[in-house]
């Protein structure tokens, strides 16, 4: 977690970021036409802004630039039917408002995760598992993949600078970066294939595929307005669904 | 009371053409230290992953010979749910031994308890005496990943403590902890002996645990080549022979050429050759 201890999404019961990125993401995809998905891309910054994950914003728009940009040139400038002129340009009309819509689903999405990332406490979200009673294992899963990635940069990192002070080029030509994947994949992935078994190996010591239902160190609130917000997005997302199919 | 038995095990790696272990017999009691040692491939480590039962149920591999371990036969069906929580195993890489999933060095402690379904007055009483032992309280509200090796170990040490194991499985247990944290580690094996706690280290740390060891086996090419008292065997020349060594005096007695029986520590050496 990233968030000030304080942000309003970080005190949120564990499951209802959850749940409201999840809402998000369906209703993104299913929400038809450029109005639609620009109000729910702009709905979910504000609604990241005002929960104190702002930052997941402006991040969210490092990988979104680069996107916004192919999907203007594929579909705004290659794209075909009636024409329209903007500072010189001549424009797809129906190929802008597609890569608006694509464009504002993707700024939707990707902000979502992006918060949802930040707001996540592993420790928060396996106390949430364990006081439903629901399986550890399934809990595990979902929190070990988030925080692989992290510590999978971390790792090539150490290599990156081992490989390095070992007389590997990484910089300069094409040919010396491409020369410098394998060094550098090799000890990556071999390295945390040893780490899965010797985890492997603690976890089993340590109980954790056992029968008995785990305590919840410290359970996280569940209070009415975090049941309410969930009730609220996975009725949303649901409605975006059935406008989508009805509509 | 025998905690730890192997009778004639042997075990051998999948796609290994050496065995690992050969007709290797030795047993472990309650109370006592029990130290294993040998040369690097000895089969120190493999005798402590068969004793926990990981091998072979997670590494493959084909077991031999019998095995006890606090009764039961770590192979078989059940007895990982049997064993849990009663037998500590400790490896020599600390930053592989965290849960992967703790913000904090006290959940880090609290994770198998709480696997176990302790109440949580337990546990958090369990924490405090794990964190307090291994000297390490000022540690509970850091990240267990950003910890330096001796630290991250001392917490691996504090997550088996919590759950007062009959069984203690340590292999290098002092591979990233400096001269304190050794000293603390080698009070703690004794005082978890006292406790009635069986003991078993596998470690070429013999400056450590001469003085701390009941007992010591050394291992050669998986065949157990001696068995018997520590105190007797680090001075003679046996354990030479056996591929294993003797404390850092014992070493420099031998290179000087000193006679069997050898002088083990500073005090003892000054003694011998003030004589």
């Amino acid at each position: 977690m990233t968030l000030a201890p304080g942000a309003l999404a970080a005190r949120a019961h564990p499951f209802t970021p959850l749940v409201v990125t999840a809402a998000i993401a369906v209703a993104a995809i299913a929400l038809p036409g450029a109005m639609a998905t620009v109000a729910l891309y702009a709905a979910t910054v504000i609604l990241v802004l005002a929960t104190g994950a702002g930052r997941a914003a402006l991040r969210a728009l490092v990988p979104l630039a680069p996107l916004w940009l192919f999907l203007f040139l594929l579909h705004g400038v290659l794209g075909d039917g009636s024409r329209v002129t903007v500072a010189g340009l001549s424009l797809s009309r129906d190929g802008l408002t597609l890569a608006v819509t694509q464009g504002a689903r993707l700024g939707a999405i990707a902000t979502a995760s992006l918060a949802l990332y930040a707001a996540f406490s592993p420790a928060r979200f396996v106390d949430a598992v364990a006081e439903r009673g629901w399986p550890f294992s399934a809990a595990y899963l979902v929190v070990a993949t988030l925080l692989a990635l992290p510590r999978f940069r971390a790792r090539a990192v150490v290599i990156l600078e081992a490989q390095r002070s070992r007389g590997l080029r990484l910089r300069g030509s094409v040919i010396n970066r491409i020369r410098a994947i394998g060094p550098v994949t090799f000890p990556l992935l071999l390295g945390a294939l040893a780490e899965v078994d010797e985890r492997g190996f603690a976890l089993e010591t340590r109980c954790a595929a056992g029968t008995v239902r785990r305590t919840a160190l410290a359970p996280p609130a569940d209070r009415m307005a975090d049941r309410m917000v969930r009730w609220a997005a996975a009725l949303s997302a649901g409605a975006a669904v059935v406008w989508r199919v009805f509509g | 009371m025998t905690r730890l038995g192997f009778d004639d095990v042997g075990f051998t790696y999948p796609g290994a053409t050496v065995p690992a272990l050969t007709g290797c017999s030795f047993a472990a009691g309650a109370g006592a230290v029990t130290w294993l040692t040998g040369a690097l491939g000895a089969g120190t480590s493999t005798a402590l992953l068969l004793a926990a039962g990981l091998a072979p149920m997670h590494t493959g591999g084909l077991r031999t010979g019998r095995i006890h371990t606090l009764g039961l036969d770590p192979a078989e069906d059940g007895a990982a749910r049997a064993l849990g929580g009663r037998v500590a195993l400790v490896l020599s890489t600390p930053a592989t031994q965290l849960s992967g999933i703790a913000e904090t060095v006290a959940q880090e402690v609290a994770f198998a308890p709480a696997n176990l379904g302790w109440p949580r007055d337990r546990i958090h009483a369990g924490v405090g005496r794990a964190l307090e032992a291994l000297a390490i309280p000022h540690l509970a509200t850091r990240d267990p990943t950003t910890l330096s090796g001796g630290e991250m170990q001392r917490v691996v040490i504090a997550a088996m403590l919590v759950l007062e194991p009959e069984l203690w499985l340590l292999d290098e247990p002092t591979s990233a902890l400096d001269v304190d944290g050794r000293a603390l580690l080698h009070r703690l094996l004794r005082s978890e002996a006292l406790r009635g706690a069986a003991v078993v280290v596998a470690s070429e740390d013999a400056d450590g645990l001469a003085t701390v060891a009941d007992r010591l086996v050394v291992l050669t090419a998986g065949r157990v080549a001696l068995d018997g008292v520590p105190q007797d065997l680090l001075r003679g020349d046996r354990i030479w022979d056996a591929g294993a060594g003797s404390t850092s005096i014992g070493t420099l007695a031998r290179v000087a050429g000193v006679a069997a029986p050898r002088p083990l520590s500073v005090d003892e050496g000054v003694a011998r050759w003030a004589r």
